[in-house]
């Protein structure tokens, strides 16, 4: 991989991101919310097209994606691990989440709320940990416009997940995969 | 018919295309709304009269791809993805990011998928551009789409019918009646009481011609959407129904 080969369109590439030759990332606020202290922080394969995609990341968030991609306007939200295979299509307004962002428990909850306020960012309050599991899209999959793919769930390879799908759970490879929460219709 | 190439209210600097024919009392916010446009003439896009296209909304259309918006329909920010044949009858409105798609744009098998992706390089403009299954999408009269609906292929949607918001639609939706939920299910039909607020017995257009302030004006209505060609009002079959036609008067693809 060649970090220089990348066509970058707004911008310079941040520092602990590698591109790979024939990938094109478009978009001004592509890296509006890249907060993420590993390095690197992304990996993109080479020849994907990355078209006015967002990359969210926490200061933990790693995020890998193979080669042939195609993303338009899609969402990355990443807290710790993002894994994207080979040959993977995503539409639309989709988001791809790998946790809450904020804790489940109600005090807890309560506490982050405090601590990512003016206030509580000024006393340098902690923040409470946020849950997170990884997820995990497969080589070959099709995700259409306006999905939500959460925390913890495996595409498996394959799969055409068809558009407005809310995913909660893992599928097995070449499923097809329709409505919220999402329901296995079919295979490919 | 004169075609303004340049918006006089535009805010982004770029061209209304070719093939895309805005009536004289159309309005057409932004050229913008034709950034993926890739339609050609005789027209890929066409906006009747009386009708509105506000803010981010986009036609993404293919080179075999007719989008009509029919008169004094509204919407702000529907994506239109057509490669073959949307069209929108008169009155309807369509929510905030509505999604309108007579195509997916990819293959149903992986191994086709993983080709047409490893074109996209190479393609110009640098998107999925392959040949792939589509079928037409029909939206009628006085429909309303909600906010972020997802409307599939091959979907037509009957007059008078109500989309709930985030509503995935499948499945034909019969005039009257009100669909929510993804997969989207018919929760609510009108009655015949309600239903006469709305419409007569000869439908929908002809109490509309009758009450509208445009009354007398040509109206140049989309053909009844969802019912039978036998229950079709006598004012749409005589009127000049233009859309339909002109789709019709397309010359076939080379």
């Amino acid at each position: 991989m060649t970090e220089t080969a990348a066509t970058w369109t707004d911008g310079r590439l941040p520092a602990n991101v590698q591109v790979g030759a024939g990938t094109v990332i478009s978009g001004p606020d592509a890296f509006k919310r890249f907060r993420t202290h590993r390095d690197p922080g992304l990996v993109i394969g080479e020849n994907c097209t990355m078209d006015l995609t967002h990359f969210s990341f926490q200061p933990d968030g790693e995020v890998s994606i193979g080669d042939w991609c195609v993303f338009a306007s899609v969402v990355l939200m990443c807290e710790r691990q993002i894994t994207i295979g080979n040959h993977v299509a995503i539409g639309w307004n989709t988001y791809v989440m790998d946790a809450d962002f904020h804790p489940l428990a109600p005090v807890q909850r309560l506490a982050d709320v405090f601590a990512i306020s003016p206030m509580g960012v000024a006393a340098g309050l902690q923040r409470p940990p946020v849950p997170a599991a990884p997820v995990v899209i497969e080589d070959d999959v099709w995700i259409g416009p306006g999905c939500m793919v959460f925390k913890g769930v495996r595409v498996g390879a394959g799969s055409f997940v068809e558009p407005g799908s809310v995913l909660t759970n893992s599928v097995p490879p070449r499923s097809r995969v329709v409505g919220n929460p999402a329901q296995i219709v079919g295979t490919v | 018919m004169p075609l303004p190439r340049r918006l006089d209210w535009d805010w982004w600097d770029g061209l209304i295309p070719e093939s895309a024919v805005l009536d004289d009392e159309a309005h057409v916010e932004s050229s913008y709304q034709f950034l993926l446009d890739r339609s050609e003439p005789p027209y890929g896009v066409r906006v009747h009269r009386g009708a509105s296209v506000h803010g981010l909304t986009s036609f993404d259309v293919g080179p075999k791809g007719v989008v009509t918006f029919g008169a004094f329909s509204v919407t702000n920010g529907t994506q239109f993805v057509c490669d073959e044949e949307i069209t929108v009858g008169c009155c309807s409105m369509l929510g905030w990011n509505a999604v309108i798609m007579d195509s997916r744009r990819v293959p149903f098998d992986p191994v086709l998928r993983r080709a047409l992706l490893e074109r996209v390089p190479l393609s110009v403009p640098r998107r999925l551009l392959g040949e792939v299954e589509t079928a037409p999408v029909r939206v009628g009269n006085n429909v309303w789409i909600g906010f972020d609906a997802i409307v599939m292929p091959g979907v037509t949607i009957g007059d008078g019918a109500v989309v709930g918001a985030r509503s995935v639609v499948w499945n034909d939706v019969d005039s009257y009646s009100v669909v929510v939920g993804n997969p989207a299910r018919v929760i609510r039909r009108l009655d015949a009481e309600e239903r006469a607020l709305v419409a007569t017995p000869e439908g929908t257009l002809a109490y509309r011609e009758a009450l509208h302030p445009f009354a007398g004006a040509p109206f140049a209505p989309v053909r009844q959407v969802g019912q039978p060609v036998a229950t079709a009002t006598r004012n749409s079959a005589t009127a000049v129904d233009e859309c339909a036609r002109s789709t019709r008067a397309r010359p076939a693809a080379p």
